[in-house]
């Protein structure tokens, strides 16, 4: 009775540092934006904005009222799942997210489960032999990913794969419905987009592999003659994995912010491009939207990785890790 | 094989009044009818929806519209109650609020309707431009009165029209597909089953996509020139722009208040190297506003080719020295570029420039609240129409503290513009357009850049048209070669 209580505080109190959370960052880009110089109606119709309309657009958008009034406006609205309407198109906000949100997410996880199906293997490979020519030709191979830009890698990928050999299309997310075209689509950008973070994960492996090999109890393994694969394969991995899911949460909101560059090179839909242009444009209340659903996913992504860091590590569930 | 071709900006509002970019625009002059229509790649016109339009007296024109013009989305035949409510949008506003185009009509005074297919054009005052950026283009689409009604607000997302082409899909941030209507009455059939329209903002990636063969159509960068014309079954477009970019000089501030420096200004900047040095040589340099091919071109405009010993002579005059002053410009590579040449060239006459380069937002804002009197040079580009009034109304003296960032304030230039306006006959137009732009040219406020250039790629099965801007594309006459 007490360890379900417990449990029930643990979750409520993580509930609410959620909602603090995301309505504190949100707050913080509500008003940060609001220091920036420039308006709607200025950016979308140039010298076409005469004053009459630049009124008509700041009212449509309720940038005329009190600051405090239109954060009141804001949250009160989120909290029954109104962004309100785009003042061009008049399409509610929620549906312009949740058109590109698929795409997104589509291109961070597939980039993120490509960064851990190569760049495991890669750590694993060069901690089993450190410091021989194996070890250090993967070391130059993992920070030339690092430091190779995502631009530079999008275009060598464009000029090789699409425009060399017409394997794979450049432009777009592929066609609704049909998830072969979606799935060619998704290649290209989610192999620019991973390529640094297998270098990232790799050296992080390794790093972190190292360590676990070299601790007491994988020699007490030794000592008992258990084989080299099974200590690798069966215990140390798995313990040497637990600073690598705790860098995927930070790592998934990272690859949300990188996805800007990509969405734009590949001319993708997705929220990337989408909070881009709509800064540039000055519109607030998609710019808003738009953090809301990112600070979101990347505190359910947090919450996640805790969750599976205490399944790895039980020391780190009972409080001790 | 029906064409794919890139556009560089997403659908914002398909409602003509409100639209925002050029994207819109050819879509709704695709799908909509007009009464006249531009004739492919050319600024004539020939009627469209109208059967005939007869005009009466130089404000009132009489039109009777074809008759079985049918809207799509089963919304009826265009009458002439149908034109009177889309043209009395941009009189009255739309439930209240002024559209955003709704100077393209300002000539207009009101509608009458005669007949179920006839009605009046009556005019507040004489208007060449009426025609030219108003009625002939997306802003003169005639919308069904009862779809606008039904739809409400989502008329900025369905394009209810009765043109040569209807708007089959539309996938926001993705693509639009454009279908020939079966049935549309008049004489501008489309000449292609389906055009699909892919929305890939950066031109780098639309080339490349062009290349990877994704693509049938597609703008592109000037540098990207000499590898395009190497493409196979590729034809290369190049079309000279109207548009204009220039350095605006405040005369209201400081240093700058005295014509002297201004013209000493004008003689140290070397234009020619700004041409080569930051568009890559692949733009004709401007002389004056209104770019070549256009109504009131002043041919014979002067050349300020560079000439220190003139503008340190000027300097010398002034008295002044050690001026400084700020550049502001907005923050992508060419204007950057610009700021950087004009910097390095004033510095050889001894004035300093701080370059101030500004995002989007922060630049177009200088529009607003008086916030351009602080400016000093500027660089500015704008785009054009057609019509010479839709350039020279920049340059008022009503604009000052708007858009009229030379804060240059010009009693005879603003009643030259007035009655360019209410004149029709070309010649009197074109002879009052030149005097215009010889006032501009005595204040030495504006040092003219460049007109620009558009270059576009097509495969070679494909005949795409272009209005003469390169900016307006007429998707209906777009064909198979």
């Amino acid at each position: 009775m007490i360890k379900a209580q417990r449990t029930a505080a643990f979750i409520a109190s993580r509930l609410v540092s959620v909602v603090l959370t995301i309505a504190g960052a949100t707050l913080l880009l509500f008003l940060m934006m609001r220091l920036v110089p420039g308006d709607f109606a200025s950016v979308m119709l140039g010298p076409r904005a005469t004053p009459e309309l630049r009124v008509q657009i700041t009212q449509a958008m309720g940038l005329d009222r009190s600051i405090p009034e239109q954060l009141w406006l804001f949250f009160s609205r989120i909290a029954t799942g109104d962004f309100g309407v785009d003042v061009v198109s008049n399409r509610p906000i929620l549906d312009i997210v949740m058109d590109v949100i698929p795409n997104t997410l589509a291109l961070a996880f597939s980039a993120l489960a490509l960064a851990l199906l190569v760049g495991i293997p890669i750590g694993v490979i060069a901690a089993l032999k450190p410091g021989s020519w194996l070890d250090s030709g993967l070391a130059l191979l993992s920070i030339s990913f690092i430091t190779t830009p995502t631009l530079v890698v999008s275009v060598a990928l464009f000029l090789v794969f699409a425009i060399g050999l017409h394997w794979l299309p450049v432009a777009g997310a592929g066609e609704p419905g049909d998830t072969i075209d979606q799935l060619r689509h998704l290649i290209l950008p989610s192999v620019a987009l991973a390529l640094g973070w297998i270098g990232y994960i790799s050296r992080l492996v390794r790093a972190s592999l190292l360590d676990t090999l070299a601790e007491l109890h994988v020699r007490t393994l030794r000592a008992y003659g258990v084989s080299e694969y099974r200590i690798v394969g069966l215990y140390s991995l798995k313990l040497a994995l637990v600073p690598i899911v705790s860098i995927l949460g930070i790592g998934l909101g990272e690859l949300i912010g990188s996805s800007v560059v990509v969405e734009i090179i590949f001319a993708r839909p997705g929220i990337g491009s989408l909070i881009f242009n709509s800064i540039a444009q000055r519109n607030y209340p998609i710019v808003q939207a738009c953090v809301v659903f990112i600070v979101t996913f990347y505190i359910i992504a947090n919450l996640m990785v805790d969750m599976i860091n205490a399944l790895l590590d039980p020391r780190i569930a009972a409080g001790r890790g | 094989m029906n064409p794919v071709i890139a556009v560089d900006a997403d659908i914002g509002s398909l409602d003509p009044g409100n639209r925002v970019g050029t994207t819109e625009g050819n879509i709704i002059r695709s799908v909509c009818q007009t009464l006249v229509r531009f004739e492919p790649g050319k600024l004539s016109w020939s009627n469209d929806a109208a059967k005939e339009i007869r005009q009466v007296s130089d404000t009132e024109f009489e039109f009777e519209l074809n008759a079985g013009q049918m809207f799509t989305g089963d919304f009826g035949e265009m009458t002439a109650e149908d034109v009177k409510y889309s043209f009395d949008r941009y009189i009255n506003g739309d439930n209240g609020k002024k559209l955003a185009y709704a100077d393209d009509m300002e000539a207009l005074k009101s509608v009458e309707i005669t007949g179920k297919y006839t009605g009046k054009l009556i005019l507040k005052h004489r208007s060449a431009a009426l025609w030219l950026i108003g009625i002939c283009d997306a802003s003169g689409a005639i919308l069904s009165k009862k779809a606008c009604e039904q739809l409400g607000d989502k008329i900025a997302t369905t394009l209810i029209g009765s043109g040569p082409l209807l708007l089959k899909e539309w996938r926001p941030k993705e693509q639009f597909l454009l279908a020939a209507n079966p049935d549309y009455k008049g004489p501008f059939k489309a000449r292609v089953g389906e055009i699909t329209g892919k929305i890939i903002p950066e031109r780098r990636t639309s080339f490349l996509a062009y290349q990877a063969k994704e693509l049938d159509f597609t703008a592109f960068d000037a540098d990207q020139l000499d590898t395009a014309k190497t493409l196979p079954d590729t034809d290369v477009i190049d079309i000279a722009g109207v548009d204009y970019t220039w350095i605006g000089i405040n005369v209201q501030k400081g240093a700058l208040a005295d014509v002297k420096v201004r013209q000493a200004i004008r003689w140290a900047i070397d234009v020619d190297a700004i041409i080569q040095g930051a568009y890559a040589g692949a733009t004709s340099r401007a002389k004056t506003l209104l770019a070549p091919g256009l109504l009131g071109n002043w041919a014979d405009a002067p050349l300020y080719n560079r000439d220190l010993e003139k503008a340190q002579a000027l300097l010398a005059e002034t008295g002044l020295s050690g001026l400084t002053f700020s550049f502001t410009c907005l923050n992508d590579a060419t204007s950057l570029a610009v700021a950087q040449i004009a910097q390095a060239n004033l510095a050889e006459v001894g004035i300093t420039l701080n370059i101030n380069p500004m995002d989007s937002g922060a630049y177009w804002a200088l529009g607003a609240d008086n916030a351009s009197k602080d400016l000093e040079l500027t660089l500015i580009p704008y785009t054009s129409k057609f019509d010479p009034s839709f350039q020279t109304q920049w340059f008022l003296g009503s604009q000052v503290g708007l858009w009229n960032w030379q804060h240059w304030n010009s009693p005879e230039f603003d009643k030259l513009h007035q009655q360019g306006v209410e004149t029709l006959e070309k010649a009197q137009r074109e002879a009052i357009y030149i005097e215009m732009q010889k006032l501009l040219d005595e204040s030495a406020s504006c040092i003219w850049i460049t007109h620009g250039r558009n270059f576009f790629v097509d495969a070679s099965w494909l005949t795409p048209m272009l209005l003469p801007n390169g900016k307006d594309w007429q998707f209906e006459y777009f064909d198979r070669a």
